[in-house]
């Protein structure tokens, strides 16, 4: 098979243990990633991006409950292989990490160079000179100027130690980045650069990406294929040139319609109610509640139905 | 990239030297200052000064009635004789200036370690110089606080980081069910110790450094010294060990939890590594501070520890000197504790400079 993904997701589950039960954070997740393309997982706060993103790098926490499914990385089930094993051949080595607040992603008492250095001496088992070179190309590649080497993270702005982070995730050029809202605490020309420094990285060096976000107007300077993720499933997935066309599922649409446009004299739509709780979520669909085009079937749990290559689970495509 | 590590070096340097100093005179003037304090009170404000005058007022009166060679003078001839002799032993003590005068000039001596005679104690080789009282006393304190002190430290980090590894497990439980057993002082455990092992058992000795026969070959000597000082090491483990491990076991949770933590195993580091460098490193500041105020505490303890265990140091010393009233020796014992407090904060400050970068950055305004 030529067109082998890079990454395939099926059945991924991960739920919390809580003492009112257990929380459904990602519940039975599959999509599909071909390389050199970067899917945005869209969503509200509390959805499970984050939660999502964690499952995949087998970032576990402590009140861990539930967490089974089957991870493909480049062929080989990730899932299956020992803890030692996954932190020597997968994590930073495969894919890498973008984190949602940088600030408190870097070590208070250790120089930003150095840190982003690490990853690199300890899976190539590089000399400390070596990586510093490395760290320094790295550096000017994201826009952080060189001497920021032998600085500490408390001396750097926002925008700086976000660029710091990427500098990190890229430093091993793994095949896989997952970007967990890189853009989200930031201003918007510095959103730009940023946006700037993935796709150029992934024109010139081919890396993939899963980009976590709710904010649709920014991800769609870099996506490939859309996955929209709601109360802990994945409810539709597609091209992102189809999906924002015309998105599928009513929760999507409603979603695209919260979007303000330029040119249009359409006002911006909300998605009225809440998400459900993912500790005791509901039966059926679980979109149901705040869905304008539900019907009966809805309290049954719906299909994954596929049209003209993408993906939806909703009762009205089947 | 040697400019860099060059310039990385002086920066460090820089920021530990500027903090350093201010740190440097900062400590002088609390030993100043406590010392001061310590003259005035051992004096009692000057309070002490009237009653050796009058001390000696009554010695030249008595001297005088018994002087079978001022019978002879009128009753006025011999009070002048008396004054005379009064003016001339107060100029001998240096009573004829003032008490403050005076106060400044017991400082200046006492900071230059100047120390003077001991009015009542003497050394065991029977010198009365209070500088030999004391470098006799010091080197067993110094033992018996400093082993005890360094040697928990290290323990208690690396119980404390194994207990965070296991959080919830057995031996978890246990040191914080014992922690509040950590709330009584070394010496209460120390008499329960005594009563066990060298009352009951007789396995242990009762108190002092050494066996009688002082032995002659340093094996035998260090082996007695070792055996005397199982029960106090013992007593003071008792007293800090569940508090301590149960406080950084803390420190070390929190720490860990911490997302550059998280963002470290993401990364995929070995996890000595990660212990090492993500929650040891960050957590160090803190545990250096814990430890200085513990070295205080120890410090503030010795009179009653060394007391109870008969240890032949400066707290024992210090305690027979308040006994006795001998001002220059407690003035003296102050000032060496004073100083020995304060170059034990000085160390700890080094070492905690050189670990947090962030220590002092306001002085650097910004750093940009």
């Amino acid at each position: 098979m030529t067109n082998q993904p890079l990454l395939e997701i099926s059945d991924l589950v991960m739920h919390f243990r809580t003492s009112q039960g257990p929380v459904q954070a990602v519940d039975h997740v599959s999509f599909r990633l071909n390389p050199q393309r970067a899917v945005v997982i869209l969503g509200e706060s509390g959805c499970g991006k984050s939660s999502l993103a964690k499952a995949i790098l087998r970032m576990l926490p402590n009140n861990i409950g539930a967490y089974s499914g089957k991870v493909f990385l480049n062929g080989t089930d990730v899932m299956s292989l020992g803890d030692e094993e996954f932190r020597r051949s997968v994590r930073w080595v495969q894919m890498s990490l973008v984190p949602q607040a940088a600030m408190n992603a870097l070590n208070p008492v250790i120089r930003v160079g150095h840190q982003v250095a690490e990853p690199f001496m300890f899976h190539n088992s590089a000399q400390r000179k070596q990586a510093m070179e490395l760290v320094k190309q790295m550096f000017h590649y994201v826009g952080v100027p060189a001497d920021f080497i032998s600085r500490y993270p408390f001396e750097l702005s926002g925008g700086m130690r976000q660029r710091v982070a990427l500098a990190m995730a890229l430093v091993t050029s793994p095949s896989l980045v997952i970007l967990d809202e890189p853009t989200s605490a930031l201003d918007l020309l510095t959103q730009s650069n940023i946006m700037n420094v993935l796709k150029r990285n992934k024109a010139e060096l081919g890396t993939s990406y899963i980009l976590i976000t709710h904010d649709v107007a920014t991800s769609s300077e870099l996506a490939d294929d859309i996955a929209v993720m709601y109360a802990g499933q994945i409810v539709e997935t597609g091209d992102a040139e189809a999906f924002f066309g015309q998105p599928l599922h009513p929760y999507s649409k409603m979603l695209m319609a919260s979007v303000p446009r330029l040119r249009t004299d359409v006002e911006p739509d909300f998605i009225s109610g809440q998400p459900p709780s993912l500790i005791s979520p509901p039966s059926g669909c679980r979109f149901a509640a705040r869905c304008p085009s539900r019907f009966d079937k809805c309290t049954l749990e719906p299909p994954s139905a596929i049209k003209e290559w993408r993906t939806v689970k909703c009762w009205l495509y089947q | 990239m040697a400019n860099i590590a060059y310039s990385q070096r002086s920066s460090t340097f820089k920021r530990v030297a500027v903090y350093i100093t201010g740190r440097l005179v900062m400590m002088f003037a609390t030993v100043v200052i406590g010392v001061f304090l310590t003259i005035l009170i051992a004096n009692m404000g000057g309070y002490v000064d009237e009653i050796q005058r009058g001390i000696i007022r009554e010695d030249v009166s008595q001297a005088a009635n018994q002087n079978l060679s001022l019978r002879s003078l009128t009753s006025e001839e011999r009070m002048h004789w008396v004054n005379e002799q009064i003016i001339l032993r107060e100029k001998q003590l240096g009573l004829d200036k003032p008490f403050m005068v005076r106060a400044v000039k017991f400082m200046k001596d006492a900071l230059t370690l100047n120390l003077g005679r001991a009015q009542r104690m003497t050394s065991d080789k029977g010198s009365q110089m209070v500088r030999d009282i004391i470098l006799e006393r010091l080197p067993p304190t110094l033992i018996l606080f400093g082993i005890s002190g360094l040697l928990l430290f290290v323990v208690e980090i690396w119980i404390a980081l194994g207990l965070s590894r296991h959080y919830g497990g057995f031996w978890d439980k246990l040191f914080v069910f014992l922690a509040p057993a950590s709330t009584s002082p070394a010496w209460f455990y120390g008499i329960f110790l005594i009563l066990i092992f060298a009352a009951m058992l007789g396995i242990l000795p009762f108190g002092g450094m050494m066996d009688a026969p002082v032995p002659d070959n340093w094996v035998d000597y260090t082996l007695s010294l070792l055996r005397h000082m199982i029960l106090p090491l013992v007593a003071v483990t008792l007293s800090q060990i569940f508090l301590n491990t149960y406080n950084w076991r803390t420190f070390f949770l929190i720490y860990s939890n911490e997302d550059y933590v998280e963002m470290a195993k993401a990364k995929g580091l070995p996890s000595r590594v990660i212990e090492r460098e993500y929650i040891m490193r960050p957590t160090l500041p803190t545990i250096i501070t814990s430890f200085a105020l513990t070295l205080i505490g120890l410090w503030q303890g010795f009179i009653i520890m060394e007391t109870v265990f008969n240890w032949p140091g400066m707290g024992r010393a210090y305690f027979q000197a308040v006994q006795f009233f001998d001002v220059p020796v407690i003035v003296g014992m102050t000032v060496i504790n004073a100083y020995m407090l304060a170059i034990t904060m000085f160390i700890l400050d080094f070492i905690y400079a050189i670990l947090d970068p962030r220590v002092q950055v306001a002085n650097q305004g910004g750093n940009q």
